[in-house]
């Protein structure tokens, strides 16, 4: 009997040795496949900072090679023409209704309130440096089979509990995100319209000339 | 060491006027805000500057400032924070005398303002202030408003600005903004055009009003210079005086 249970445990731990692998060959697929630069559109719901469900639509533009991300944000209408540029070392939060760009150095700019940090969505080695991951499944999406990876945050302070992750198989990149708090779903978005292009950097790093530059 | 490598920034002047000297400026961070000091030959100001970033919806901010020097002590607090579609800031401060070019203020000042975006990208602004002026001194020093002023505006998203407001007199507000360009106008209670040309490392100012003071500035990078008229009146030691205001400002890291 004993011994039936520890060979149970033994197949359970080499069946999670088997998927922590790979997570992170997915993670290395996505990471392969999203090396030149695309764009998308995120869809679907977040819940406000009053705590209801609201419409979200925002596109993401990226340029892997030299780890520039942009979200611009569309709906709801609290963060329409606010965006959010991920540099290297900084991030940039421009604010429509103060036109400030407020650059903040990377490693201090927790985006509290949001639960998440969207221009990192494309962002798999931003993923596994903060999540804990784990291959739980898979799933059949509009987009076709997909692999779920759910993710606990590593430390505290992240502002969600966890986040589901839906990659896809035959074009491994991030599908749908589903980010869960204490009380429930607090984001579940679709990454849409994706498309390899071209992008100027100039482009991805553009904000108002009269914006007022901050630095916090 | 750690000082060394802290983030900070410095902006020294020399303020030419009739009480010509130099203007320094310049803050350290300290957890998540920063520690300035604004050094003036006959004034001196030491505050904090807190803030709280909410990423994509905005930010929390909250500062302090005491000050001594001729005429007596002096200091102010504020709040500002955006979220979401609002925006507010409130500022409250006294100085018994205004020193110019980094204390401009006078008596009791004060500055409550709240904006609120509007579901088609509008905005609506409702701003009541003494004594304060309209805009950062990176624009350019402000004409004086001693009287307490009462100003409501509806921004539309392509750019156009209109309003009105109590300066006490009546006065009616026009404006626009495209990203290059903007300016404001102010007739009637008070007779002001703001203007700003801004091109990537080069912007101009303009300040005109009515009766006659105004100032033209430009930032060149981080070199900053500015000349005016009366610009700093009825504050300080400048009624009826030309002045000039040529700053350098460095960054680190």
């Amino acid at each position: 009997m004993a011994v039936k249970k520890s060979g149970l445990f033994l197949i359970l731990f080499l069946l999670s040795s088997v998927f922590a692998q790979s997570v992170q060959e997915i993670l290395d697929r996505v990471e392969k496949n999203l090396s030149t630069p695309w764009q998308a559109v995120l869809k679907g719901q977040i819940l406000g900072p009053d705590g209801r469900p609201q419409e979200f639509l925002a596109r993401l533009y990226a340029l892997p090679q030299e780890e520039i991300f942009r979200i611009e944000f569309v709906k709801p209408g609290s963060l329409a023409d606010n965006f959010t540029v991920l540099t290297k070392k900084e991030v940039w939060n421009y604010l429509y209704l103060t036109n400030q760009l407020i650059k903040s150095p990377r490693e201090r700019a927790q985006i509290q309130g949001l639960g998440f940090a969207p221009a990192e969505l494309g962002n798999p080695s931003a993923f596994a440096e903060k999540l804990d991951l784990r291959l739980i499944g898979e799933v059949s999406t509009p987009q076709g089979l997909a692999y779920r990876l759910r993710g606990i945050p590593k430390e505290a302070g992240a502002g969600f509990k966890e986040m589901e992750v839906y990659v896809l198989k035959p074009d491994p990149r991030p599908v749908r995100f589903l980010i869960r708090d204490e009380k429930g779903v607090v984001a579940d978005l679709e990454v849409g319209e994706f498309k390899r292009t071209p992008l100027d950097k100039a482009a991805l790093l553009r904000y108002p000339k009269d914006a007022q530059v901050v630095r916090r | 060491m750690g000082l060394a490598l802290a983030q900070g920034r410095l902006e020294a002047g020399l303020w030419l006027a009739s009480r010509p000297g130099p203007a320094l400026e310049g803050g350290l961070a300290l957890g998540e805000g920063e520690v300035f000091v604004r050094l003036l030959p006959t004034r001196f100001g030491l505050g904090y500057l807190g803030s709280l970033s909410l990423g994509p919806w905005g930010f929390l901010a909250y500062g302090l400032q005491g000050e001594v020097g001729e005429g007596g002590w002096g200091g102010a607090v504020y709040g500002e924070g955006g979220v979401g579609p609002l925006l507010w800031e409130g500022r409250l401060g006294f100085r018994p005398k205004a020193a110019p070019p980094l204390f401009l203020e006078e008596g009791l000042f004060l500055r409550l303002a709240l904006r609120l975006r509007l579901p088609f990208g509008e905005a609506l602004g409702l701003e009541l202030a003494r004594n304060t002026p309209w805009r950062p001194s990176s624009f350019g020093l402000q004409p004086g408003r001693a009287a307490w002023l009462l100003e409501g505006s509806y921004a539309l998203r392509q750019g156009a600005l209109l309003g009105a407001g109590l300066f006490p007199w009546p006065y009616a507000l026009l404006g626009y903004r495209d990203g290059i360009l903007d300016f404001t106008l102010r007739l009637g209670g008070i007779n002001r055009l703001e203007a700003g040309l801004y091109l990537g490392e080069a912007s101009l100012f303009l300040i005109l009003s009515y009766p006659f003071a105004g100032s033209v500035g430009a930032w060149l990078g981080d070199l900053g210079l500015e000349v005016g008229l009366k610009a700093a009146s009825p504050l300080g030691e400048d009624r009826e005086t030309l002045y000039a205001w040529v700053r350098y400002a460095w960054r680190w890291p």
